[in-house]
């Protein structure tokens, strides 16, 4: 084992982290600011990688539909999350968890159904613009250019998101909402586009994750299914709600996949469920603080 | 007022389309009465209709019934079908079953993409002494230590895939070699018979490890760099269904199949080959059961011709494994009529001419005798990316020994 080779899979493992998180810093988001358990955060993942087949292949012919995919997918469906949250979320803020929890698995099926209806039950398959493609060498070992395109994706998200929550009015007042929402609302702000915005960023998040998985798995039915256990895992290891959390937690699952893929490949299948337990024994209520 | 105006039409208007609906629904089930003239079997099918599989089920519906519209068209029996989505999962597979039989009364079953369905299907045919016809589940254990009377494997199974896949590794000068797969039935049981056929053929080679991936993994690289970091001769790859695709995208974005030489089953296959299109991976090695271009014969070229006329595209493996599903029930029954127990005896050692030669049903377990391909993908002449250096080994050298199978079956 040489050095190369550890300080490449520390990269693959660290891209992969950066995909985790901006699918789960999306569930996070809106699990801190909303109270809301949104089961259909898969569903919205799943339909960014649909619209952005649909758009890549309708569109524009080649490079171009990759990137103008990439930007079109996510905001249409941030504009889907807008719509559930003013149709039919807000009416349920004030409802037992259990009901949120049923409307959001509701949401998961019909999700299913309407992209079943849309695109067929066959799965889509989206090729990698030519300058993602291929590989380039590390120190003798090959690192594939859409990773490190996923490395660069990650901390960009990130950023924006620091920025976000950090300089801006809206910003502040999700991270008040956060706190206390009952002050917040005495204050005299008017939480309920706060939390409409924040579904629709969280949404535009999935929708990212999904447009960015796009073109390297199959495009399918049960993609949401998926997706939707690792990033509940990193939310709650990462402690409910807390964005860096999540950040820190997706980071540590991707790179314990990728070492345990490389140190004991037999055991890497349960790496991630393993490391998640340990975590959450000697951390119970999450890596940092939660806001629950 | 106007609000209530506005519900009582809606109420009527759901009252009204509830009753045409029903009257519709009526109307259809009318025609479907049974002819007077001829032989008339029907066939219920259960497979994965949604999701990543359903690339190669479709191909086997519609080679099926490709099949069972020429045998109506040269005057043979009327085979009629009627289709159920076992969504890839293993107790709706069931469960569609016993639904198939008991309510909608067909003769036999067909089916299944998913080996554990097959398997839950192929009991269920057992206890109700139901003919079927596993025209997906490529497990070994189908026909060998779970097989029985009532079931028939119509497509090559792990056994067949691994010895094909074991003379041609052994033809190859590798000597260590990495093992891995998706972690389910089929990736585990065509790796575990490659490797050891292959070690018989070859008994110096030697195993460098082993890695096992779950179904539907998002993204291989980690993995491949981890075998890529380990320097084997070979890798062996045991995938199919969900994993095809993107592993294959994988291989081509990491160069891995540059490198080091990775053998997968299908890995040849239009219907892999044809989603991946500029970015298929060159030099992958793999065994295939069928190509629309190999052996070019006057059968297969009409094959082939007859079924783009149909579906606007190839056919694949899948297209032929339901085609002669279609041919090999049409001959049974033409033989033997529609009772089950005697197509069971008439299928037994049957022949019947495929668009790749005779095929023929093994008395003894059920297997179908067929020959298999290997080879590896390159481009052709156009620059697309298919199967090339294609050699075929014949029926009798992919075969699991029949002694081997029947005392599998007596433990």
């Amino acid at each position: 084992m040489n050095s190369a080779a550890l300080a490449s899979q520390l990269l693959i493992g660290l891209s992969r982290g950066m995909l985790y998180f901006v699918v789960a810093a999306g569930l996070t988001l809106v699990f801190g600011v909303l109270r809301v358990i949104n089961f259909a955060h898969g569903s919205l993942y799943m339909l960014g990688a649909f619209f952005s087949f649909t758009f890549a292949t309708v569109l524009a012919q080649g490079q171009a539909g990759f990137w103008l995919a990439l930007l079109l997918a996510p905001l249409a469906v941030a504009l889907i999350s807008l719509l559930i949250e003013r149709g039919l979320l807000r009416f349920i803020y004030q409802r037992e968890h259990l009901m949120q929890m049923l409307l959001t698995y509701s949401l998961v099926l019909i999700f299913g159904d309407l992209v079943k209806l849309i695109w067929g039950s066959q799965y889509q398959s989206l090729s990698l613009p030519g300058i993602l493609s291929g590989s380039f060498t590390l120190g003798g070992v090959a690192i594939p250019w859409y990773n490190l395109f996923l490395l660069v994706m990650g901390p960009l998200v990130a950023l924006g998101l620091w920025l976000f929550l950090d300089r801006t009015r809206l910003g502040k007042i999700c991270r008040a909402t956060a706190t206390d929402r009952e002050m917040v609302d005495i204050l005299g702000v008017n939480s309920t586009w706060v939390f409409a915005a924040v579904f629709a960023l969280g949404g535009w998040l999935a929708g990212l994750g999904g447009a960015l998985m796009a073109p390297v798995v199959n495009i399918s039915l049960g993609m949401d299914a998926n997706i939707i256990i690792y990033a509940f895992l990193i939310v709650v290891v990462g402690g409910l709600g807390n964005i860096w959390g999540a950040l820190i937690s997706s980071l540590i699952i991707g790179v314990g996949e990728a070492m345990g893929a490389l140190f004991m490949p037999d055991w890497a299948i349960v790496l991630p469920y393993v490391i998640t337990g340990i975590l959450l024994i000697l951390r119970p209520s999450g890596l940092l603080k939660s806001v629950w | 007022m106007k609000r209530r105006k506005v519900l009582r039409y809606l109420a009527l208007a759901g009252v009204l389309s509830l009753l045409a609906s029903s009257l519709l629904s009526g109307c259809g089930q009318q025609p479907a009465a049974q002819k007077p003239t001829g032989k008339t079997i029907t066939v219920g099918i259960i497979d994965s209709y949604t999701g990543p599989p359903s690339a190669y089920t479709q191909d086997a519906l519609d080679g099926f019934q490709l099949a069972i519209n020429e045998v109506a068209k040269q005057g043979g029996p009327t085979i009629k079908f009627i289709k159920r989505d076992d969504e890839f999962k293993v107790d709706k597979a069931q469960s569609w079953a016993k639904e198939l039989v008991m309510q909608q009364k067909v003769d036999v079953l067909a089916g299944t993409i998913n080996s554990g369905g097959t398997l839950a299907v192929s009991q269920y045919a057992k206890e109700n002494k139901i003919p079927f016809f596993d025209w997906g589940g490529m497990s070994d254990k189908i026909t060998g230590a779970n097989g029985h009377r009532y079931v028939f494997s119509m497509l090559p199974n792990t056994a067949m895939i691994g010895k094909a896949g074991a003379v041609q590794m052994s033809k190859l000068p590798y000597t260590k070699y990495w093992l891995a797969g998706s972690d389910y039935e089929y990736g585990h049981s065509v790796v575990a018979n490659l490797w050891s056929n292959l070690q018989k053929l070859k008994p110096d080679v030697q195993k460098v490890g082993e890695t096992w991936w779950k179904v539907g993994e998002p993204d291989f690289t980690p993995y491949i760099a981890s075998i890529r970091a380990a320097k084997p001769d070979a890798v062996i790859v045991g995938t199919g269904g969900a994993d095809m695709v993107p592993f294959m995208k994988a291989l081509q974005n990491t160069g891995l199949a540059k490198d080091i030489p990775v053998w997968i089953h299908t890995a040849t296959d239009a219907g892999t080959l044809k989603p991946l299109g500029d970015n298929a991976p060159v030099g992958v090695l793999g065994t295939n059961a069928y190509f629309y271009y190999y052996p070019d014969t006057p059968a297969n070229k009409a094959f082939d011709q007859a079924f783009s006329a149909a579906y606007n595209r190839h056919p694949t493996a899948f297209a032929l494994f339901g085609y002669m599903t279609g041919k090999f029930l049409a001959a049974a029954v033409d033989k033997a009529g529609t009772d089950k127990e005697k197509i069971i005896d008439a299928m037994e050692g049957m022949t019947v001419d495929s668009p790749i030669g005779p095929m023929t049903m093994r008395k003894e377990d059920h297997l179908i005798q067929m020959p298999m391909f290997y080879g590896k993908t390159g481009k052709d002449a156009s620059g697309k990316v298919v199967a090339t250096d294609i050699n075929t080994l014949p029926a009798d050298q992919v075969m699991p020994n029949v002694d081997d199978v029947l005392k599998l079956r007596s433990k």
